[in-house]
C-alpha cells in the first residue's frame, strides 16, 4: 500500500534529520535518505540553502558533504511546534 | 454608582482600554506566530498572522479615531477590520485554492488584492452612506464559512483533536461578535448595553486566540 504524501515540511524535516544523524552527509547519501527523486531533492537542497538551514562543504580533495547551520538546527527543534500549530488551527 | 454609570460615566476610558487591549493582544499573536512562518515559509501561519496584523491596524486606526475625527481613518479602520475577516478564512481555505504554490508576497498577490480591492469597496460604501452595514454583512458571511470549515476540520480529524473544537468554538463566538454588532447597530442605535456586550463578546474572542496561541506553541 503506499504511505500517505509527505509534506513538504515533513520532507525539510526528515532532510535535516539524516544530516544531524550523520553530521555531515555526502550528497548521494542525502539523496537516499530522503526519498525523493533527484529532481526534486535538487529543489530542496536548493531552498534549504538559500535559507540557509544547511551549507555545503568542499574540502581540498573536491569531497562534498552537507552539514547543518544554526538555522537548520532552530528548525528541526521547533519542527513539533510548526506542526502542532498547523494541524491545531486547520491551516 | 452602578456597573452601567461608571461605564456611562467614562465611556471614552473604555473605549481607549478597549482598543489597546484588543491592539496588544493582536500585536502579541503577530510576533508569536511571525517566528514561526520565519521558519517554515507555511502559507497557512502566514495569512494567519496576516489576519491579526490587520486586526492590530484596525484597532490601532480606532485608537486614534477616538482623538481625530478624519474620514481616512474610517474607511481605514474599517478596511483594515474587513481585511482580518479575509485573512484569517483564507489562512483556512489556501491549501484548497493556491495548492501548494507559495507566494513571494503576502500582501501583494493576485487574490490579495481582490480582497483590497472589496474591503476598499465596503468601506467606501459604508462611508458614503455613513452605515456599517457592508462590513456587518461581509463579515458575518466571512465567519459563518470560517465557522463551516473549522468544523469540517474538526469533523474530519481523526483524533478529534479538542483544540479543532476549540477553534471552531471561537469561530462561532467571532461570529456571534458580529451579529450582535449588527443587532447593537441596527436595532438598539449603540445602546451603551449593548455596545457593552458587543466590547466584552470582541475582547473574549480576542483573548481565546491569544490563548489557543500561546497554548499550541506551549504544549509542543
Amino acid at each position: 500500500m503506499m504511505g500517505k504524501k509527505r509534506e513538504r515540511l515533513e520532507v525539510i524535516k526528515d532532510i535535516l534529520e539524516a544530516i544531524m544523524k550523520n553530521r555531515e552527509i555526502k550528497p548521494t547519501r542525502l539523496l537516499y535518505a530522503s526519498n525523493l527523486s533527484p529532481q526534486m531533492f535538487k529543489g530542496y537542497v536548493h531552498e534549504l540553502m538559500s535559507k540557509e538551514f544547511i551549507k555545503l562543504n568542499i574540502d581540498n580533495k573536491d569531497k562534498k558533504t552537507f552539514s547543518l547551520t544554526d538555522k537548520g538546527q532552530e528548525f528541526l527543534q521547533e519542527y513539533r511546534v510548526i506542526e502542532n500549530f498547523i494541524d491545531n488551527f486547520g491551516l | 454608582m452602578s456597573f452601567y454609570e461608571l461605564i456611562a460615566q467614562n465611556k471614552e476610558l473604555f473605549r481607549i482600554f478597549y482598543s489597546l487591549i484588543i491592539g496588544l493582544i493582536c500585536f502579541i499573536i503577530v510576533l508569536k506566530t511571525h517566528r514561526l512562518f520565519k521558519l517554515s515559509d507555511h502559507q497557512g501561519i502566514r495569512y494567519f498572522r496576516n489576519a491579526f496584523f490587520f486586526y492590530g491596524l484596525a484597532f490601532a486606526s480606532r485608537y486614534f479615531l477616538l482623538f481625530i475625527s478624519s474620514p481616512f481613518l474610517k474607511i481605514a479602520f474599517e478596511f483594515f477590520l474587513i481585511m482580518g475577516g479575509f485573512s484569517l478564512i483564507y489562512s483556512l481555505l489556501w491549501k484548497r485554492l493556491d495548492g501548494k504554490k507559495i507566494n513571494i508576497s503576502s500582501l501583494l498577490n493576485f487574490r490579495i488584492l481582490i480582497f483590497y480591492l472589496f474591503a476598499i469597496i465596503i468601506a467606501y460604501l459604508d462611508f458614503i452612506w455613513q452605515i456599517y452595514y457592508f462590513m456587518f454583512f461581509s463579515q458575518i458571511i466571512v465567519f459563518i464559512v470560517a465557522s463551516i470549515i473549522s468544523y469540517d476540520n474538526f469533523n474530519k480529524n481523526k483524533n478529534k483533536n479538542n483544540f479543532l473544537k476549540f477553534y471552531f468554538i471561537s469561530m462561532i463566538l467571532s461570529l456571534m461578535a458580529w451579529i450582535l454588532n449588527f443587532i447593537a447597530c441596527y436595532f438598539f442605535n449603540w445602546r451603551l448595553r449593548w455596545v457593552g456586550g458587543v466590547y466584552i463578546l470582541n475582547v473574549i474572542v480576542f483573548v481565546l486566540f491569544l490563548y489557543g496561541v500561546i497554548k499550541v506553541i506551549k504544549k509542543s
